[in-house]
């Protein structure tokens, strides 16, 4: 319990700034909607020119940019970039930290298990991702409410929150597997966020290229798309399980290598 | 009782540095030293002790018990003192403390108050900004404050100056008069011969020889010194138990451990001008193992 209030503490300032950035990406995105619709033209005719390439880049490929959800599921992308970059590094940090800061020579010289050391952490760092989803939840459900001119939208951002949620948690494990397998622990933050940029890249090239479709159960940004989920789609069953079973697998993982690791003194 | 066994202990990391084949005791209620220059593995054996690392070979125990399947249990009454000491930057002092004194399951607050006083620490200031003589303060409270049965130190003078240093040392030797045992790994001897009873001595990863303090300071070791009429071939002295020869034009210089008449004889059969026979200090002993065989 100790440990875990500890890295609550050590991760509370991070953790405000995150929630200030991620209020104002919101508020800034939906400020940009309000602009554009009261200009009085067509947002769609205006992007029916750009070419596809370009939109499918900007993450607003076959939504209605007209309607407040429409555009809401073009800003949930930066959302979600945003959400899983924390994620990763949260991960991979709150595991490498105490080699990285040399304090691995106090904390694991006291009577405690690793594992339960690996426990603490872990609580916490879900703890930071449960709040920076519920701060982005709520700031989209109250902005969208000012924007959306009555379009029902809470249930949509719900499903979107649900499955930004299960890939904040992935790209944590991922995180801290790294940190646990690695050798040089401190790395480990910039390879996981590598990682997340290279499976987004993957998911835009996706989009692009018709023939590259069978890649998409590699990356975890194809896995809950907005005008999938908004559309009636909600979340697939198959991603959730998949999304599960590596979760699964990376924690287990975390723990596996941690326990056996010669600790850098 | 054996506080700690070490058998067979043997950790490689790749080809270069590492431990081979250590094994020694320390036991209940002494104040053992580990001393060997820099580099030469005692921090790696303490550390593969308190499960930092896990050894390749060999095993250790530490109250009896298996120092890596026990390791949560046994570390509650263990206090560890790094050579270097790091903390959260960002905390007190106090904090720190705090924090370290939560993981056992006892009130050290009393405990933590008598160390403060006697280290003179501010308890109030951020680790970040103490000098590194005193963060090594810190370090001694938080190793101590849960009074621990077994005490590890890892060269823990370096950043003392020498009034802590005395308090420190007269801190452990209260510790120990309470029944702590005590592991003090060090490169200077001088701290090595005031503390302990016995001491392992290790080169290269290697033990080199487990003794107690007195026994390398008997008589079994002479200091010879002999002046001759002109110098000695350097060869002349070539018996077993003769070590270190010097000659220095007409004076020929060696340490000697054996059987002192063949020596003796040796001797009577050249001229000689003069002749001195010494103890020969700690110091010249320990340099005498840590030279690495020509």
């Amino acid at each position: 319990m100790n440990i875990f209030l500890k890295e609550l503490k050590s991760h509370r300032k991070s953790l405000i700034f995150w929630s200030i950035g991620i209020f104002f990406m919101v508020a800034s995105g939906m400020a940009k909607f309000e602009a554009f619709s009261s200009s009085g033209q067509s947002i769609n005719t205006m992007m029916a020119d750009l070419p596809k390439s370009l939109k499918v880049v900007l993450g607003m490929s076959d939504l209605d940019l007209s309607k407040a959800s429409g555009y809401y599921g073009m800003l949930f992308i930066y959302l979600l970039l945003m959400a899983t970059i924390h994620a990763a590094m949260l991960g991979a940090t709150i595991i490498a930290k105490e080699e990285r800061e040399k304090t691995s020579e106090f904390l694991f010289t006291k009577p405690v298990a690793r594992k339960t050391i690996i426990t603490a952490k872990l609580s916490a760092a879900f703890v930071n991702i449960v709040i920076f989803n519920l701060v982005t939840l709520v700031s989209s459900i109250i902005l969208m409410g000012k924007y959306s001119h009555g379009e029902a939208v809470n249930r949509e951002i719900s499903l979107l929150m649900a499955g930004m949620f299960i890939l904040q948690i992935l790209f944590m494990v991922i995180g801290s597997a790294l940190a646990a397998v690695k050798k040089k622990a401190k790395t480990a933050a910039s390879q996981a966020t590598a990682i997340l940029l290279l499976t987004y890249g993957l998911s835009v090239a996706v989009d692009l290229n018709e023939h590259l479709k069978g890649l998409k159960y590699l990356t975890p940004f194809k896995y809950f798309e907005a005008k999938q989920v908004m559309y009636g789609g909600g979340l697939k069953p198959s991603v959730i399980v998949l999304s599960a079973v590596l979760i699964g697998v990376l924690s287990f993982a975390t723990f596996f290598f941690y326990k056996k690791r010669d600790l850098n003194v | 009782m054996n506080v700690i066994e070490i058998n067979n202990l043997t950790k490689t990391y790749g080809k270069a540095r590492g431990i081979t084949d250590i094994s020694f005791h320390v036991e209940e209620g002494e104040i053992f030293g580990f001393i060997g220059p820099n580099g030469a593995g005692k921090s790696t054996t303490i550390r593969t002790l308190l499960s930092l690392i896990y050894p390749t070979s060999g095993s250790a125990t530490i109250f009896g018990k298996d120092c890596i399947q026990f390791a949560p249990e046994i570390k509650k009454e263990i206090g560890y003192l790094p050579s270097e000491v790091f903390y959260y930057d960002n905390m007190k002092v106090k904090d720190l403390l705090k924090y370290s004194a939560s993981f056992y399951k006892k009130d050290c607050s009393k405990r933590i108050k008598e160390l403060v006083e006697i280290m003179d620490l501010d308890l109030n200031k951020k680790i970040d900004d103490l000098s590194l003589g005193n963060k090594k303060k810190v370090g001694i409270v938080q190793g101590l404050l849960h009074e621990p049965k077994l005490i590890i130190l890892d060269e823990p003078t370096s950043g003392l100056d020498p009034l802590m240093q005395q308090k420190f040392f007269e801190l452990l030797e209260e510790e120990n008069k309470k029944g702590a045992t005590i592991l003090f790994s060090s490169h200077i001897l001088s701290e090595v011969q005031r503390l302990c009873n016995r001491v392992a001595i290790i080169k290269e990863g290697r033990i080199v020889t487990v003794e107690k303090i007195s026994t390398l300071q008997e008589n079994n070791y002479k200091k010879f010194k002999i002046e001759t009429a002109a110098p000695l071939d350097q060869k002349y002295f070539q018996i077993s138990g003769v070590n270190n020869v010097e000659v220095n034009n007409n004076v020929t210089s060696f340490i000697f451990k054996g059987n002192i008449n063949d020596v003796m004889k040796k001797i009577a059969a050249t001229e000689i001008a003069n002749l001195w026979i010494e103890e020969p200090d700690l110091e010249e002993i320990f340099m005498h193992y840590y030279e690495k065989e020509v």
